[in-house]
């Protein structure tokens, strides 16, 4: 029970407030996303009544109101309802992810990508938008580089695939076997492997020559991947920065 | 406490009697215990640091900031550096200092773009979604297109039906022209003057179609005629003509958005 609409129970309230507290009650989870129009409709009476009732139980107004029962309800639901925590959530998970990252390796990786070795980039599903993205962003830079979107074309491409080549390979998969063969074919033929994956314990890693692990989370929605790999774009945004201050003259 | 470790950690952090004098008792017991792990805790998160101390991170982070540093990373880093500083004389670890930058630039933008995300602006962003109005996404093609689709992608993932995305600058001008008040155009604009994106919410204004835009902290076009405008923080920059602007920030409100929404529908389903 929420502790603001129980005690607005104490307080004399006419029956129209009493509608309005009654309808709070039942469609809470509803309400508090509502605006004083909306609100004002779904009760036929006037914004001014819902304010009066506001003021009447205590607040300031009805975003006070709203405010108080959003910071109540989370507090009854374990699972925070208002959007702030969330976003600190996610800002702090951020950070730690950027804290973990080893300098010396992503310099390492930095060093690669800049060669003129041929490189190849990797990613399919929600991971070819960041390939996509370093792709596009090496191309500006006047690195020329391959994208392979679909897994049946990067194993084409490594059975014939050079010593010299680079694989650039960004997955999140829960099931990483599937790539297996492109590993094992890669490491025969002495090409260069990196891996940025999100999996702390891929059986892909002792394939990789270096491999980045982030921390997004492999979430599925209605058993839909919805892994927002922030942890990854930000991986390819810190190696985009390294390699535009390696191949840029400095603008000084 | 033992008195050389201490002394060297001392200097190390540049700490002076009045500083000391000014901690409270957690906190010197912090210090104590970073004296005593000092390259250890040069390693740790700040979690992790609290956790085997047992204080809180706030403890931790009011220690950092007595001791002059901004907070916890800027308090890690000198850590750091002044280790690598002793251990290694002469050897400067190659772009330390660059990736310093790369990385303060990076969160402080991140940072910025989160603090400017409030939650009437999601709360009306959630409502459009919650509509079955059909949202079109506006794709002018580059770098902004990998954008669009990121949301396009995350939108199907979560069930949202009629989503389309519009490519062509001419067919977007006739496809929005026919529409009304009851469909939702979505555009990202790493300028936010653009101008086939600018002219196209303009059109769309025309119809009284709500959009809703990802656009710069600076003043723009685009932000001023979108009914919901989710604003970041990044950095212009090109190379001879090709820009390469940081999307981070964008991908990031995006996926505040779609992580928010899905928190909410969640909660409604509970409730």
């Amino acid at each position: 029970m929420i502790p603001l609409l129980e005690q607005a129970h104490s307080y004399p309230l006419t029956d129209m407030e009493k509608q309005i507290l009654a309808y709070f009650e039942e469609n809470l989870a509803t309400a508090v996303y509502m605006n004083l129009d909306e609100l004002s409709q779904a009760l036929y009476t006037s914004s001014a009544t819902i304010v009066r009732f506001c003021k009447k139980i205590g607040l300031n107004g009805f975003n006070e109101f709203k405010y108080e029962l959003k910071k109540e309800l989370s507090m009854s639901t374990h699972t925070s309802l208002s959007p702030d925590s969330l976003l600190k959530h996610s800002l702090a998970s951020f950070k730690d992810n950027v804290d973990s990252f080893d300098l010396q390796n992503l310099r390492a990786i930095c060093d690669f990508l800049i060669s003129d070795r041929p490189l190849y980039i990797y990613g399919a599903g929600l991971s070819s938008i960041p390939a996509r993205y370093l792709q596009i962003i090496l191309t500006t830079l006047d690195r020329p580089c391959i994208l392979v979107e679909l897994r049946d074309l990067m194993e084409a491409i490594t059975y014939y695939i050079k010593e010299d080549a680079i694989l650039f390979i960004i997955t999140t998969h829960g099931d990483a076997l599937r790539y297996m063969q492109i590993f094992e074919k890669a490491k025969q033929h002495g090409t260069t492997v990196i891996l940025i994956t999100c999996e702390e314990d891929s059986p892909l890693h002792p394939y990789s020559n270096i491999s980045v692990v982030t921390n997004d989370e492999n979430q599925r929605y209605h058993n839909i991947d919805l892994n927002y790999r922030i942890g990854i774009i930000t991986v390819i945004q810190i190696l985009i920065e390294m390699i535009a201050d390696n191949l840029l003259p400095s603008p000084s | 406490m033992t008195l050389q470790k201490g002394a060297m950690t001392l200097v190390i952090l540049q700490l002076d009697d009045e500083i000391i004098k000014s901690l409270s008792n957690n906190e010197l017991a912090v210090l104590q215990y970073v004296y005593d792990n000092i390259h250890a805790v040069a390693d740790m998160s700040i979690q992790e640091l609290a956790k085997n101390v047992s204080y809180s991170t706030s403890t931790i982070l009011r220690f950092c900031k007595k001791l002059g540093f901004s907070g916890y990373a800027e308090f890690k880093y000198s850590l750091r550096s002044e280790i690598q500083k002793k251990n290694l004389p002469d050897e400067v670890p190659r772009h330390a200092l660059t990736d310093k930058i790369i990385l303060d630039t990076i969160c402080s933008d991140i940072e910025a773009t989160s603090n400017l995300i409030s939650s009437d602006l999601l709360d009306i962003t959630f409502r459009y979604l919650d509509s079955d109005f059909p949202i079109y996404l506006w794709s002018p093609g580059g770098l902004t297109t990998i954008l669009i689709d990121y949301l396009e992608k995350l939108l199907f993932a979560i069930g949202r039906q009629n989503v389309y995305k519009i490519e062509a600058s001419k067919t977007a001008n006739h496809i929005i022209r026919r529409l009304d008040e009851h469909n939702i155009l979505f555009v990202i604009s790493t300028t936010g003057d653009f101008s086939p994106t600018v002219k196209l919410a303009k059109t769309a204004a025309m119809n009284h179609i709500p959009i809703i835009s990802i656009t710069p902290y600076t003043n723009n076009t685009i932000a001023s005629i979108a009914s919901v405008n989710f604003r970041f923080f990044t950095n212009q920059r090109e190379n001879n003509g090709a820009e390469y602007t940081s999307r981070l920030p964008i991908f990031y409100t995006i996926q505040i958005i779609i992580k928010s929404y899905l928190k909410y529908k969640k909660m409604r389903g509970l409730l």
